[in-house]
């Protein structure tokens, strides 16, 4: 198998490695016009910016650009190669979104997956496994705090420019956090949403405070800061019978912490033990095996012909679906209190 | 892979009391001295990484040597393996009766041991979505689970298997295959813990999964007392592994480790009973500062030793590759 990525920045660069961790792919190329040709690690893979992509080569292609140019490479990737991995966010808006979607069902028999790893970081499939039936019974709650402290140069990035970026950090960091309370909760609608423009100055939200309600009627809230100076990842599912705790985020730099789940487990039938203090567990997990698995699984729905098992356009639908609909409920409350 | 830590607490005397423990252990020391007694063979080399063991030390006259790549001690004398089938099932049946401490503390070490070890492979194996498997209980029989596990509705069925049975069988048969298995401190007394952990994977179906406890000379109660800890002596500590053995004993037979923890809550508690009971054993400035510490900074050492994969009790679950 032959694939083609466009973009080698950070994102690039992770599913560069992840591919050539697959035994069935056996070159991989590369399209950046921001990157040095004479780059050594890229010696004979980069294809220049200006020339014509020899599309036949190519058995996949995976769109890892600023939002920018994702809507457009993804159609593009699917007219021509029909096997398209895009990293989020599936575009700007919605209606880069609906492009990709539209372009997708033009073409029959396309697989098309949408890089939300997060799904498949070792404490969030942990905790799957551990509600509902797992133990912990129907989730009450979800509340997620993922956030960072954008950085030297994060007013210069192109995440902080509206024109290329499309939304502020509830779209490039919040989104994934969004993801998992709808693997968690299902479909969920937007009851209310803060965004401020609290530091960065860009023109772009940098804290989003949402509140949300499943189609169950359980609430989520979710806080996504581009001004957590902590870098922080933290995610808590009250459970019928205990609850659970997902923090740090086992990555490339390590700067969310060591990733761990709590479980507690609900105590108050046995009152000779403290009340309100229940034992607890924790996991700590120190493989992330959630780019392999990503790319694994996409490698895997190519060559057995069938639907992706995560990253669907389904989900990414509902998810992209919610960041509108969250835009739109913070608009009509700010104007509302104006007014 | 993982690790787990808990802050289930518990005291030593209701899990494994230091007085009741002595005769326990005094009679396990004389019926391993008896087995000895017929033709014996000695340890030359390492189940781990097969090189040449070095001395380590003496446990009321038995020698204990070190693997010098993972610094796991064994001991160094061993009769035939019938022998040792024999000793073990021997003193089995003693921990069984009346006896011994065990018969004392049953409820307590059901809630404190057997209870928390079934939730752990409970929440793993609805972690790793493996629904109710077929289960290989590896134990010198009797077991003191066997009835909790069937109980417990986790598996579709318990197979309990003698380990030195399992060594001297060979090969499995075709219907001898499992989803899990566990051995629970097995590789700690069987004469030959590589051979008893390929015999278990050789019985588990591709994917399937092992569960392991042991003692480890890594883990900080033993690493501080060494061979003057009460609670390593043969047949029931004839091996312990390092962590770090351990893993590259399960590596060798192609598991791969899922998770690897120490979630002791006895580490402390042991050093400092040892002390208390008898005033000859020496420990280091530091150490004796720790054992005098307020229950806050112990805690808090204990928690340590926990995340840091440094208590002397382990626990493992390898997947056999597919």
């Amino acid at each position: 198998m032959k694939c083609l990525i466009f973009g080698y920045g950070y994102m690039g660069k992770i599913r560069y490695q992840a591919l050539r961790n697959q035994p069935e792919v056996r070159f991989v190329n590369v399209v950046d016009p921001y990157v040095d040709p004479s780059t050594a690690e890229l010696n004979g893979i980069l294809i220049p910016a200006n020339a014509e992509i020899p599309w036949e080569e190519f058995d996949a292609v995976l769109v890892c650009t600023p939002n920018n140019v994702t809507a457009e490479l993804c159609v593009e990737g699917l007219n021509c190669c029909g096997r398209v991995f895009c990293e989020k966010p599936p575009g700007r808006s919605w209606e880069d979104f609906c492009r990709i979607a539209e372009a997708a069902e033009r073409r029959p028999g396309h697989t098309l997956v949408f890089g939300f790893n997060h799904r498949l970081h070792p404490s969030v499939q942990a905790a799957k496994a551990l509600i509902g039936e797992g133990g912990l019974g129907d989730v009450l709650y979800v509340k997620g705090t993922y956030g960072k402290s954008g950085g030297l140069r994060y007013r210069e990035s192109w995440r902080s420019q509206p024109s290329v970026a499309g939304g502020g950090i509830l779209l490039d960091q919040g989104i994934h956090m969004l993801d998992l309370f709808q693997l968690f909760l299902g479909r969920l609608t937007a009851v209310d949403a803060v965004l401020a423009r609290s530091f960065w100055d860009c023109g772009l939200e940098d804290n989003a405070f949402v509140l949300l309600r499943s189609e169950r009627g359980v609430p989520a809230f979710l806080h996504s800061s581009a001004t957590l100076w902590k870098h922080t990842f933290r995610l808590e599912i009250g459970c019928r019978n205990g609850y659970l705790t997902a923090s740090g985020l086992l990555s490339q730099t390590g700067s969310y912490g060591r990733e761990q789940l709590i479980i507690g487990k609900r105590q108050f039938e046995d009152e000779s033990l403290a009340l309100g203090n229940p034992r607890e567990e924790i996991i700590h997990f120190d493989r992330d095996e959630s780019w392999d698995k990503e790319i694994q699984e996409f490698i895997a729905a190519i060559k057995e012909g069938r639907p992706a098992k995560h990253g669907t356009l389904e989900e990414a639908r509902h998810v992209m679906e919610l960041v509108r609909d969250i835009y739109a409920v913070s608009e009509r409350s700010l104007s509302g209190r104006s007014l | 892979m993982w690790s787990i830590e808990t802050d289930q607490t518990f005291p030593l005397s209701s899990v494994k009391p230091f007085d009741g423990l002595r005769a326990y252990r005094e009679r396990c020391l004389a019926e391993t001295k008896k087995a000895l007694t017929a033709a014996t063979r000695r340890r030359e080399r390492s189940p781990i990484t097969g090189s040449p063991l070095l001395p380590y030390g003496t446990l009321e006259g038995l020698d204990y040597l070190r693997c010098p790549d993972t610094g796991s001690i064994f001991l160094a004398e061993l009769p035939s393996s019938a022998e040792w089938a024999r000793l073990l099932s021997a003193v089995s049946r003693y921990r069984q009766s009346r006896e011994t401490f065990h018969a004392e503390i049953a409820q307590t070490r059901h809630e404190n041991v057997h209870h928390p070890k079934l939730e752990w492979i409970r929440s793993t194996l609805r972690m790793q979505q493996l629904e109710r498997p077929a289960v290989l209980e590896v134990v010198t029989p009797p077991s003191d689970v066997t009835k909790l596990l069937t109980a417990s509705g986790v598996f579709r069925d318990v197979m309990t298997v003698n380990e030195m049975d399992l060594v001297m069988q060979g090969p499995p048969a075709a219907h001898e295959r499992y989803g899990a298995a566990m051995l629970f401190e097995s590789l700690d007394r069987v004469d030959d813990p590589a051979a008893l952990l390929q015999a278990v994977v050789d019985r588990l179906v591709p994917n399937g999964l092992i569960f392991i406890t042991s003692l480890v000379c890594s883990g900080f109660d033993v690493a501080v007392l060494g061979l003057r800890n009460m609670y390593l002596y043969p047949p029931d500590r004839t091996n312990c592994f390092s962590l770090h053995g351990l893993e590259r004993l399960l590596a060798a037979v192609g598991l791969m480790l899922l998770e690897v923890s120490t979630p002791g809550v006895l580490d402390l508690e042991i050093v400092d009973t040892h002390l208390r009971h008898d005033p000859t054993v020496v420990v280091s400035a530091f150490e004796r500062q720790l054992m005098t510490a307020d229950a806050e900074t112990r805690e808090a050492f204990q928690t340590f030793l926990q995340q840091h994969r440094m208590s002397s009790f382990s626990r493992m679950v390898g997947r056999k590759r597919a």
